[in-house]
């Protein structure tokens, strides 16, 4: 054991608290080092005259004062005994600190930001054009699985899947065929 | 068990206003004696004892036996008002330094001249200039106790004035034991430093 770690352990051994290993180490470092036999010991005169500085009493109108005090606060805010003391109470006693206040002040403006830009963000529904016409459905929207669950005329059903061949008549096939008003020439007008 | 204190914090949770003023009785004069020498001003110490017994009050329904000792409550009470006088202190002015000396003892002071008169012939310990080495050897070491940086002076306070276990101490800090420990043994070894001269 070194000086320093000497040192560290003198509250320790002034309190009788070193285990055996440490204690015999510090005795002996004490009894081979004198520079650390006199901080020791003064060490202790210290210690020994800060506990001895005499209690400050209070004065003789403390408690009077006190229960004033009390009387007055009673009248400000309503009986202190009474004070509600609900987790809700307790949830805004929280929120009435500055730094709760704070915190819940930016959690309110980040939530307020996230719901504005995921608003942003998501994709909007496609609007159904103004001045499009649907004439026919294309073979896509009825697929083959589908039309075989309904039952019937499977043959018939298979015509109109996918497979459908060229040489098939036109008004069987299924085609798409849109019509867009808002291209259509104007003939020279407006 | 409960020990005394939790008995009258349940006697007044169930009404019994008396049960508050002997709790006041029981700690007001070693709450005050903390405050005043944490902050080295006997003044302002009434009036931050005062703050915390309302306190209490005010937290009274709040307060649970098997939680936390009703002392080292108090004593965390006491040590966050302190630490926020000394906060706003800062910023106005520096530390009283001479306030619990020219203040607080005035009357011990008082006391003790009657004591110097009658006891002098017959106990050597009275003599004027034993007391006035006495009384400049306690300055001085307030001195030093109010030089000593906030996290070493409160568990030294709270330790050698004030007779806290160190596990009691680790409560009112929130810290842990060892650390409480090493600040301790810390704040002693600065103290015998600045008390070189007297000591």
């Amino acid at each position: 054991m070194n000086c320093q770690q000497a040192e560290e352990h003198f509250s320790a051994h002034l309190e009788d608290t070193l285990d055996y290993q440490t204690l015999q180490d510090f005795e002996s470092h004490l009894t081979k080092c004198e520079a650390c036999q006199g901080e020791y010991a003064r060490f202790q005169d210290s210690v020994n005259a800060v506990q001895q500085l005499p209690q400050i009493e209070p004065s003789p109108y403390f408690m009077s004062a006190l229960q004033q005090r009390i009387a007055t606060e009673d009248r400000e805010t309503g009986s202190l005994k009474d004070v509600v003391t609900t987790r809700w109470q307790q949830l805004l006693d929280a929120f009435r600190r500055p730094t709760w206040a704070f915190s819940g002040a930016i959690a309110l403006i980040l939530a307020a930001a996230g719901t504005y830009f995921y608003q942003d963000l998501r994709p909007t529904p496609v609007a159904p054009a103004p001045r499009t016409e649907q004439i026919a459905t294309s073979p896509e929207v009825f697929p083959v699985q589908q039309s075989r669950r309904v039952g019937g005329d499977t043959n018939r059903l298979l015509q109109g899947s996918v497979i459908s061949t060229p040489t098939q008549p036109m008004q069987q096939r299924y085609m798409l065929k849109q019509v867009s008003y808002t291209t259509t020439s104007t003939s020279g007008g407006l | 068990m409960p020990d005394l204190d939790d008995e009258l914090m349940e006697r007044y949770q169930k009404g019994d206003e008396n049960a508050f003023t002997l709790l006041v009785r029981r700690h007001q004069q070693p709450l005050i004696n903390f405050i005043a020498r944490f902050i080295n001003d006997r003044d302002s110490a009434e009036d931050l004892a005062q703050e915390t017994f309302i306190r209490i009050l005010k937290a009274a329904n709040r307060y649970k036996s098997e939680g936390a000792h009703f002392k080292t409550w108090m004593y965390h009470i006491a040590s966050n008002l302190c630490k926020n006088e000394l906060r706003n202190r800062g910023r106005r002015d520096r530390y009283r330094v001479d306030n619990v000396v020219n203040s607080g003892n005035d009357r011990d002071g008082e006391a003790e001249q009657i004591d110097l008169i009658e006891n002098a012939p017959a106990n050597p310990a009275f003599q004027p200039e034993v007391a006035l080495e006495r009384k400049e050897l306690q300055n001085a070491i307030q001195k030093a106790i109010s030089e000593l940086p906030e996290q070493y002076r409160l568990p030294l306070v709270l330790r050698d004035l004030q007779g806290l276990s160190y596990d009691e101490i680790s409560e009112v800090l929130e810290l842990r034991s060892g650390t409480t420990k090493s600040r301790i043994n810390r704040a002693r070894l600065m103290l015998k430093e600045k008390l070189k001269p007297f000591i």
